[in-house]
Formats: structure tokens, sequence, C-alpha cells
């Protein structure tokens, strides 16, 4: 298990080094730049921002400046000022000597923030929304799969599909908007936007107090945007457990009289979770990332805003940033669903 | 990044059963008369058959051209949308001339939905087309070189997949759109852009759509032609001399087809919404061309205004949505051969 | 089935019911129930005094009057006055950094800021302003929940210097930070373009200077009337140097010393909170002297939330808001139908011109017959009544009327361009003829960037064109970063949108700074010769220019830019006015305030009554 949670990681640094090269080299190649303004920014103002941020150099260099910002750490005896350069997104003080280690750079759309700061702050609020989404999207989607499973074919079948395949048709762009109207403005049950928690969080992603309050606020965007995911999960529910229903051992333990439920619990559902676990790696990497439109609706301060603007801001590093963090969320999602895979059927081996 | 085009994406991967073995004939009867039971499915081929007139007829079929203005008749309803809606009725004049009234700038709605069709069918199928393609070559090869080569290539689809292909679409759209003003006239760049101006913009949509989403079907690929590249009547063709790339096109890929175009009607949703999305972050097609995403995105900003202008083509593209999941489902089960004969 | 759907309903009835149970009160807000409208609601955020409240006000704990209004969405990108551009970082400016003058919200008029007097030499060249010196430095200490003076080293408040305002001057001009808006200093201010093209490093060069601690004198190039106003504004403004840069008592902050917490002003708000992409709040400032034109604030917290003008909308709707700055132009039907939000509707005239652009050398328009044609075929009027709804007027010329020096319907009832099918008609079959086509064949390509207002209107000038001339215009979407480049690059499109917005109102930032060579829309190679944007060029029009600039004589300023705009919009048409803004705006009814003419409101002239 050791050696080969090890391989995986270093794999891990391999897809990034790629995924962040071809990033870099992607996003200057597309015309525009940060610093293209509605009313023209001066030459010499462009010149003196392009030479503060490095812009000038040949790219080489400014990847290679990148990197080594974000890998290698730095160590001092004095404690880091507060100057953006110097920022870093683990700062640790190890006896006498201060280290930082991996600074995304600055965020040149807001002058004075970092990536790092936007990973800090928005990040969080993020993770917290994609969670919750998932939970509505395996509250909604397990018990709407496996009932369609157990009744193949009937009306239930039939009804809990579309109810689910309905999850998925219907866009956020419109679910949002109309949750809003009969839940937020209507009937005034909910705030029809915002978000109930603000940096700085506990545990790096956990709001600082846990209230009806902050419930609220989640339930809209949550349902809108785990919607979707739960109509997936539910027909993948359906069908992997229409599979395990007719394997042998079901009707083995059948046979020898075991009781309906126990028969469903303890041996159908648990194997026909495997490929429902498997998605739910990407799919939570998809929830966290996937955020832009449900909180650009309801006007959450996360981070799935930022995959968007950055690139139309051509914020080149915040740019970077949230690739790379897609990258990294998704391969560590998928590591974890290996190893939650290997619990789950014994008969898979990690050597 | 839009969340159901990734979980889709994913579901194509784990959904699709094993590879069926022995005669191919029998076995497609034998689902095809599985599908035909299904209603569901009957009901999704009819309703996409449908929609697929709608598209092509559209001139004739739709009342009015989709682009036709009457600035006078803006947000117009008719009596029975108003009834549906009776919020509108304040401020929204009764007019029967549009069947389900017209948009802001006074355009027909249902002729714009009847047009739109065009763009989200286009990409519920060349979506899907591209990604075969490309998917299916790239998987094959792969999987019948084994190897290194096999390596190789799977590392740079792990990283293509690590790779959000939102920003991949947006970065290319942003690339085809703005050298657009002056490619020489004659060269190919210029050709494409002719054409991706005529149609309205969706060309590029198009491409962008599937040059990001062809990885699932790689690996997809990829696991198929490594399963049944040691079966039996492969080692025969191969003991006879035959060159691997006659193996691979004359025995292999024939057998393995089947199961990945059925997993990738799995996927056409996504594609649906992935062009929703691109309208509502304002990379759609360009007007006046309608498209069912970008009148919702539209539509989603006047909801509580005039409902009606967001609600139809959230529906015909809600009803669109149910018809591909239901017969995609339909051809799944169909197609699966370790449900034969349970039903 | 009925059954089934009130079991459904009362199950939601019910759990809202255990929701709202467990509803608390977030800490520093006062919940109150007011009667707005006839209908009981509670208004969490605004706290108003209860009329038939018994007890006599002392004994109760001071009521904060607090309101909410709302941001574009998307975080503030910075709050500092030297590189501070976008309309929500000088709104933030406006209350917490007050200039040495300040523009009245209303009339434009000029009103002393932080500088209480100032005498003008002979020559019109040497500014010299005496400067309050009542004015102490503050922050917010988030500890104590207060706002307290800035102390120096020794103790003593520290209190608004010249000094303060050289050092913030020549920190917005130094090259190294990079400040959008030092062009306008460079433009008018003595020695600021040399200093801030690098061509010169010493400070002394530039012609501002602290006399005294409360004396400051600033030369400037020229004896234009728009000076007073470019020294009053945010470049120009007090710095805390000792903040930024650190002194024997205080830690060096650099680029962070406009977070929350930290950040220091004087004006008649203090920055309270900044939640980043989320909300940033305005706390009184009880140090601020208050003046007859800045009165200290009667309302004590002003928080902004940075929503999307639809959510914001959706948030004032539900009584979460007490001003929505930007109402939606897709509600307005609705809004001006509702008996309500009709009464809380406001529409005034904003300082900002929409039209769009001709490549003056590009195929097809670059035949003036053309671009008249297309100019004329625009039904202004129809696009306001039926597309944007928001009151705005018809532009006939470029520079909006209001702003000093512009020419105005009273003064030019026949200057520019007017909507007349007939005679577009007439000229554009002239051409025609001269050319031998017919109007189809013509091939012309608006370009817009990526907006859903732009897009609309695109759409129905489309088909204004398509209608009277027979011209099918092809409309194409860019991405807004790709836009900006392309309009202004060699191949920019034969028809392209654009909007300009005042810095100061005077028509010389609309006129000159725009369409002038070298201009914003009209970008030129170092030889002066036009390349892109309206790639255009004409002598008298710049000649025009230069002259109405140091022109003394008001009322022929005001000739003189009717000529120009003449040359602008119909003789050359270069481009094609369409309309004059309006901002649209919904106010609870118990507040009381003031509706300004640009996009930066001043809050502390509001207040709450019942």
């Amino acid at each position: 298990m050791g050696p080969y949670i090890l391989r995986r990681l270093i794999y891990l640094l391999a897809v990034l080094l790629t995924v962040s090269a071809i990033t870099f080299g992607l996003m200057h190649a597309v015309p525009g730049g940060p610093f293209t303004t509605e009313k023209a920014l001066p030459e010499a103002v462009i010149e003196s921002l392009e030479e503060h941020y490095h812009l000038n150099d040949p790219l080489i260099v400014q990847y290679g400046r990148y990197l080594s910002d974000v890998m290698i750490p730095h160590f001092s005896l004095t404690p880091p000022g507060n100057s953006l350069d110097e920022d870093a997104l683990f700062k640790l003080k190890i006896g006498p000597v201060y280290m930082r280690w991996m600074n995304f750079g600055p965020s040149y759309a807001a002058r004075n923030r970092t990536v790092n700061d936007i990973f800090r702050d928005q990040l969080p609020v993020s993770i917290q929304l994609g969670v919750m989404a998932l939970a509505v999207a395996l509250i909604i989607g397990l018990p709407l799969g496996t009932m369609a499973a157990l009744k193949q074919n009937s009306i239930l079948d039939y009804t809990g599909m579309s109810v689910a395949i309905f999850g998925v048709s219907v866009p956020v762009i419109v679910l949002g908007p109309i949750l809003i109207w009969v839940f937020g403005v209507t009937l005034k049950w909910l705030p029809p936007s915002g978000w109930g928690a603000k940096p700085p969080f506990t545990y790096f992603f956990l709001p600082a107090k846990f209230d009806p309050e902050y419930f609220k606020y989640a339930l809209m965007p949550a349902v809108a945007l785990g919607m979707g995911s739960s109509a997936i999960i539910a027909r993948l529910t359906r069908a992997s457990l229409l599979q395990v229903i007719r394997e042998d051992y079901i009707r083995t333990a059948r046979a020898k009289g075991l009781r309906e439920r126990t028969i469903l619990i303890r041996h159908a559902l648990k194997n026909a979770m495997i490929p429902v676990v498997t998605i739910l790696g990407p799919m939570f990497a998809a929830l966290v990332t996937g955020t832009f439109v449900t909180e650009l609706t309801f006007g959450i301060p996360g981070m799935g805003r930022y995959f968007v603007t950055s690139i139309t801001n051509r914020d080149y590093p915040v740019i970077m940033g949230t690739i790379l963090l897609y990258a990294v969320f998704l391969v560590i999602a998928n590591l974890v669903v290996d190893i939650i895979y290997g619990f789950l059927d014994p008969r898979i081996s990690y050597d | 990044m839009s969340s159901d085009t990734t979980a889709t994406k994913t579901l194509s991967q784990n959904g699709v059963p094993h590879l069926a073995s022995g005669p191919r004939e029998s076995l497609f009867a034998d689902a095809v008369r599985r599908l035909v039971r299904n209603k569901a499915a009957i009901i999704g081929a009819v309703i996409i058959l449908g929609l697929v007139s709608l598209a092509v007829f559209a001139d004739q079929i739709a009342p009015y051209p989709y682009d036709r203005q009457t600035l006078d008749d803006q947000n117009v309803a008719p009596a029975w949308v108003i009834k549906v809606f009776p919020t509108i009725k304040g401020y929204t004049a009764a007019s029967d001339k549009y069947p389900l009234g017209a948009d802001y700038v006074g355009r027909d709605l249902l002729s714009r939905i009847i047009y739109g069709a065009r763009v989200s069918l286009t990409v519920a199928f060349i979506g899907p087309l591209i990604s075969l393609l490309i998917g299916v070559v790239y998987g094959s090869i792969s999987g019948y070189c084994g190897g290194w080569i096999d390596n190789l290539m799977m590392r740079i689809v792990d990283v293509l997949y690590a790779f959000p292909s939102l920003l991949f679409i947006i970065l290319l759209l942003a690339f085809f759109r703005s050298s657009s003003m002056n490619p020489e006239a004659g060269t190919f760049l210029y050709a494409m852009n002719q054409l991706d101006a005529r149609t309205g913009g969706m060309l590029f949509i198009f491409i962008g759509i599937g040059l990001t989403a062809w990885q699932n079907m790689a690996r997809l690929t990829r696991g198929q032609v490594l399963a049944v590249r040691e079966k039996e009547y492969i080692e025969a063709a191969r003991t006879v001399g035959a060159k691997p790339f006659g193996i691979m096109f004359r025995h292999i890929l024939p057998n393995i087809l089947g199961p990945l175009v059925v997993s990738e009607t799995l996927t056409i949703p996504g594609y649906i919404t992935t062009e929703a999305f691109l309208s509502f972050i304002g990379l759609g097609v360009n007007p006046p061309t309608p498209s069912w995403g970008s009148m919702i995105s539209e539509g989603a900003r006047v909801i509580r205004t005039y409902p009606n202008q967001a609600i139809f083509p959230a529906l015909a593209l809600a009803v669109t949505m149910f018809a591909f999941n239901f017969l995609g489902d339909g051809l799944r089960d169909a197609f699966d051969p370790r449900q034969r004969g349970t039903q | 089935m009925k059954g089934k759907l009130v079991t459904i309903i009362s199950a939601v009835i019910l759990l809202s019911m255990i929701l709202s149970a467990c509803q608390t009160p977030a800490d520093n807000e006062i919940i109150q129930t007011v009667i707005v409208e006839g209908t009981p609601q509670t208004i969490v955020v605004t706290a108003t005094p209860n009329p038939d409240s018994a007890e006599p006000a002392a004994d109760e704990e001071p009521v904060i009057k607090k309101i909410r209004a709302n941001f574009t969405s998307g975080d503030v990108p910075t709050i500092d006055p030297a590189v501070a551009q976008d309309s929500s970082a000088i709104q933030i400016l406006e209350e917490t950094y007050v200039g040495l003058t300040r523009m009245d919200e209303i009339d434009s008029t000029i009103v002393p800021g932080i500088a209480e007097s100032w005498d003008i030499s002979e020559d019109g060249l040497t500014y010299t302003f005496h400067l309050r010196k009542d004015i102490p430095w503050v922050r917010y200490n988030p500890r104590s929940g207060e706002v307290e003076q800035v102390l120096d080293c020794e103790g003593n408040p520290r209190m608004v210097t010249a000094d303060d305002v050289v050092y913030g001057t020549l920190r917005t001009l130094t090259p190294a930070t990079a400040s959008p808006y030092a062009y306008l200093l460079k433009f008018v201010l003595d020695g600021a373009s040399e200093f801030s093209e690098g061509d010169t490093t010493d400070p002394e060069t530039v012609g501002i200077t602290a006399i005294d601690e409360l004396t400051l004198e600033m030369n400037f190039i020229a004896p234009a009337a728009y000076n007073i106003n470019i020294a009053g504004m945010w470049p120009a403004t007090p710095q805390p140097k000792w903040l930024i840069e650190g002194d024997d008592c205080t830690e060096a902050r650099n680029e962070r010393w406009i977070e929350a917490g930290v950040y220091q002003s004087y004006g008649p708000y203090a920055l309270k909170e900044w939640v980043h992409d989320y909300t940033i709040s305005l706390i009184k400032n009880p140090f601020w002297p208050g003046t007859d034109d800045i009165p200290q604030p009667k309302i004590d917290e002003i928080e902004f939330l940075m929503l999307d003008d639809t959510a914001a909308f959706a948030e004032y709707e539900a009584g979460n808001m007490d001003v929505a700055l930007h109402a939606p132009i897709a509600d307005l039907d609705r809004i001006k139908a509702d008996p309500v939000l009709s009464q809380e509707l406001h529409i005034s005239p904003q300082f900002s011109t929409y039209f769009y652009g001709f490549n003056t050398k590009a195929p097809v328009v670059d035949d003036v017959r053309v671009r008249r044609a297309l100019s004329l075929a625009v039904d202004r009027e129809s696009l306001i009544d039926k597309v944007l709804k928001g009151d705005q007027e018809p532009a006939g010329w470029f520079c909006r009327p209001g702003l000093v020096a512009c020419p105005t319907h009273d003064t030019h009832p026949s200057l520019g361009v007017k909507y007349d099918p007939e005679q577009a008609r007439q000229i554009l079959d002239e051409y025609l003829q001269e050319k031998g086509l017919t109007a189809d064949k013509l091939d012309i390509s608006l370009f817009i960037n990526d907006s859903s207002g732009h897009q609309r209107i695109a759409e129905a000038i489309q088909q204004m064109w398509k209608d009277a001339l027979g011209i099918n215009v092809q409309i194409q979407k860019q991405e807004w970063k790709v836009f900006l480049e392309t309009t202004k690059s060699r191949e920019t499109p034969q028809v392209w949108r654009m909007g300009w917005n005042l810095d100061y109102p005077d028509a010389n930032n609309f006129i000159h700074e725009v369409m002038s060579v070298n201009g914003n829309a009209n970008p030129a190679d170092d030889n002066g010769e036009p390349y892109g944007g309206i790639n255009w060029k004409n002598e008298r029009f710049e000649e025009l220019c230069d002259q109405a600039a140091v022109e003394m004589d008001p009322q022929k300023r005001i000739e003189m830019y009717a000529e120009a705009e003449q040359i602008l919009v119909w003789e050359d048409a270069a481009i094609i006015p369409i309309y004059w803004y309006t901002s649209v705006e919904v106010t609870r009814p118990y507040i009381v305030r003031t509706y300004a003419n640009s996009n930066t409101q001043h809050f502390e002239k509001w207040d709450i009554v019942n």
C-alpha cells in the first residue's frame, strides 16, 4: 500500500509538470494580455508592469521562475515580510528558521492579493459547497437508484429515473434563478444569495462555526449544484445494482434463506457501490471546481468563478494556480477512490 | 467547468459493460429485440427523430424566420402563456401572433426554438463523432501496439484528463476568434473562419468541444482492444499472416465499435449542456443565430419578468436530454450481454 | 394527486418553520420589525428607531443606522488611490480619501475637499491650496470595533498635511507604481509626464510642492479649466507613507496596506471589513470634521455586496438590501408595472456615451456616405424605448450634455445626427449607384464583446440597418480582452462598439481624449499617423481640440467643441453616437438620498428616516 501511494504521488508530480507546461504555453499564446484595459494604459505603465511581473523575460525563464517559486522551499532566519513576493501558501517556523513554501504568485487583477490568498480565502468556500452538493447528490441519487433497480421496469422505476434525468436536464442556469425566485424572494425562507461563512477558516476549510444560518445559505446552491450529479449517481446505482442482484452469490444467499433486507444491504448494495465510488472522485473534483454558474447565480465568494474570470482577465498566475489545483484535485480524488476501492472489493490488491 | 460534463464523461467510462463474445449477428438481433421492448428507449428514439426533422425542416416548419424582428412586438405573449404565468399579466401585451410569445426584440420564440434545435442537435452528433473518431483511433493504436507506446499514449491521456477542458475550449475560442480578423484569403485558417462565420460561430464551438472530449473514448477503446486482442479468432488471423492494420480494422474494430458507440450516446447530454454553459459565459454562437443554450442564458436573466422566455427553451432542452438519456440507457441495457435473457 | 400535493406543501412549510425557528441573529446585527407599505417585514440590516417605543431613546443602545447596497460581481481589485481604476474602487475612495477638491455629485461644480480654499495665479498656471488643519488619519480597529486616530512615533495624532499630498501624487506618478490614472496628472501637471515616464527621477521637477504643513502649490502646464478637477481626483490624494513604506514605529505593509484593519484613511468613512469577493463595509469616521459640502455621515455603516445585478435585485426584493444601484434592465418592465417598485425606481442621467466606431480606412466603410447612412439609419428612440428601457437619451453627438463645455440640445438644436431613414437611403443609393452595387452585396461586420447587453443592442441595430438600408451586417462576438486588442489593432474591424465614461466633467475628457489622434479610440504610431480604432485624422478637428483645451471663454469653448462634434459625427461620420447613459436605481422609501450623475455616490449625505 505504501509504495503504491508513493508511486502515485510521483506520478501526480509528472502530471502536474506537464499540465503546467501546456497551460503556460497556451495562455501566453492567446491574444490579449493582463494589462489590456478599456481605457488603454500608457505604454510606459504597461512596460513597468511587465517589468515588475517579469513578463519581458523569455517564456522558458518565466516558467522556470514559476516552478521554483512553487516547488522550492525558501528558508530564512528573519520572518518573511509583507510584500507579495514573500508570500507563500505554507509559512512555518521550525526552530529559529522560517520556512515558506509554494508561492503561486501575485494576482494581476488585484494588486494586493496573491494566488495563495485566493486559495486561502476562496477555495474553502468551494470545497464546502462541493461537499454539500455531493451530499445532496448522494442523498437523492442513492435511494432513487436503489428503488428503481429493485422495481425494475415498474412505474417506480420510470418515475424514479425520470426524476433523476430531470435533475441533469434542467441546467443550473435556469434552476438557480427559479430557486431564488421561489424560496428566496417570494417565500423568503432562505437567503437569496451569499454564503454563511467567511475567512479565516478552521483547519483550512471548515467554517468557524456551524449554525443553522450557515446551512440556510448553503441549501439552495448545494441543491442546484448537486442535482445534476444526483442523476448520475441514481442511474449508476440502478445499473450496477441490477447487475449485482443477478450474480450467483446473491442467488446463493437467497437460497440459504437469508432475509431479503439482509441480502440487499449486506451483499448487493455493498458490491453495487463499487462503480458509484469510482465516480465520486472525479465528481467531487468537478463539483468543487465546476461551481462557476452556481457561485455567480448565488453570489458565493468561492473559487469557481476564478476558473473563468482568470482566463478572461488573462491573469496568468491565477490561471496557472486554478488549473494546477484542478489537476491536483482530480488526481488525488482518484487516488483516494482507488484506496477506498480496495476496501470495498477485497479482490483488488495494490502491490 | 460544467460539472455535468465531467461527470457524464466518467459515467461512460464505467457504465459500459464488457465486450460481447460469440457470434455477432444473433447478438445484435437479440439486442435490437430487447431495445424494441424497452418503451422508454423507443419513446426517446422517436423524440430524437422528431427533433432531427424539426431541425432539418426548420425553414418549412417554423412560422417565422429566426431573425425576423418586430420591435413593437417585443416581449408579447399569447393569452394562454399569460394564463400559465399570471405574474406577467400587468406588463405584457397579449398577442396571438406568436404561439409561445416573442423575445426582447420581438422575435418569435417558437421559431427560434425550432431553429435552435439545429445547434443543439449538431453539437449532440458532431461532438461525439469527433470524440469517437479521435478516441477510437488513438485508443486502438495504443491498445494494439502495447508496450512502451501504449504506456506513453496512455500517460498523455492522463495528462489531458487532468486538464480542465473548459479552459481549453475558452482559450481555443479566444484564439480562433481573434485571428479571424485577418487570415489571408485562401489559407486553411481563412476557410475555417469563413465557415465559422457562416455557421454563426458554431464551428469553433464544435471543434472545441470535440477536441476536449475524446480522452475517455481513447481509454475505453484501449481497454476493449486489450480484451479482444488475445481472443482466438485474432490469433487465428495473425497466424494466417494478416497485417496488423488489417487485423485492427477487419477484426478488432467491428467487434468493439458497438459498445463504444453505445457508451458515447450516454455522453450526449453532456455536450448539450456544455454548449449552454459556453453561451452563459458569452462564448456561444454569434447573434442572431439561435441556440437553446443562448436562449436559456438570455432567458435566465429575465426569468422573473418573462419566465416564458427561459422556460420554453429550457423545456426543449430538457425533453431532448430526456430522450437522449432514455435512448442511451436503453441501448446500453440492450447491448449489455450480462443482462441477456433476464427480462 | 391533490392529496399528495397538500402533503408535500405541508412538509415544505414544516421544514421552513423548523428552519426559521433555529434562526439566530448574527452578533452585530439589530433585528427589528418595521411596517413597510402595510406589510410587516423583518428588516435585519436596517435598524430604525421605533417611534412607538415608550422608553426614552437615551436609555437604549444607540441605534446603528446601517444600509446595504451593491457593487457588481467580482472582487474590488484594489482600493489604493494610486492604482484604482474601477468604479467600485473609486466609490470606496470617494468616501475614505477625499481629494483637495471634490465634484458635486449633482451639478458637477467644484467644491472644497480637504483644501478649504485655493488661490489661482494671474496666468492661471499656479494653484495654491490651503488645507484644512483638522483632518486626522484614522483606521478601524477590529479588536475594539471602533475607528481610532493614527498616532505618530511621538504619540501625537497624525494629521493630513501637504507633504502627504505630495507623497501621494508622486507615488501615483512613479513608474514602478504603474498607475492607470497617472495619465490624467501627466496631462496637466508640470513635469509629471517626464517624471512618470522615467526621464527623470528627481521629484523636484514635478510641479507639486509643500510650502508648509498646510499649504500646497501645484503648477500646471496650461491655464485649462479642468486643472482644478484633476487636482481633486483620487490619483492626487494624500497617501500614508509611513504605512506603505514603514517608519520607526510602523511596519511597512507594501501592497498589503489596503487590507481591512490596516488601511488608514481620513474621509467621512473608514474601511471596516473586506471579505474578498463578497462584501466590503464602511464605517462612519467620527473624526471627520464635517464641512459644508462633505458633512459628517448620518448613516453609520454601509455594506456593499459584490453581486451580479440580477442576484442583487433578488436581495433587494427579498428585503435584504436598501439600495440596488444597478437595477437589471431585464426586470425594468416588471419594476415599472409594480406599484411598490415603480415608486422606488429612480432614473438619473450618467456622464457616459455609448457609440459604434468605424474603422474609417476599412473596406466599404471607408466611404463617408456609407458611414453617414448607417448612422442615420439607427432609430435611437426605438432602441431606447424597446430595448434599453432605462430612459436613456438618444445621442446626436459624442460629448454628453451637462459636461462642462459640451454642446446641449438647447444651445445647438440642429447639431449632430438624428434618425432619418429617408436621407440614409438616399445617401446610400448614391454610393451604390456610383459603385454599381446593391445593398445586400455590402459586406460589413460589426464586432461586439461578449455581453448580453451589447448583444441586444447589436441585434436591434442589425435589424434597423436591414430594414432601412437592406444591408446585412454580420455580428461577431469576441471575448473582452481579445476585443479590446482587436479594436485598437491595425486590423480593427469595420464597425465596433465602445462606451466612454467620464474621468472629469469636461468636454476635453470626451472629445479630445477619446477621438483625437492618439486618443483612446484612435491609436496612432510614433509619427502621429492613426492605424486602428476609428483610424481617423482631421486637421481641423485636431486644431479645435487643441484650441478649446486652453480657451478661457466658456461660450467660445462650447462653440469650438460643437464644430468638432459636427466634424466627428456628421462631416466625417467617424462614429455613430447611440445613446447617453442613465443610471437606474431602486431605493427604499425610508432612505433620504442624493442621486449622483456619475457612478460615485456621496453616502455621507444620505440618511435613514421613518
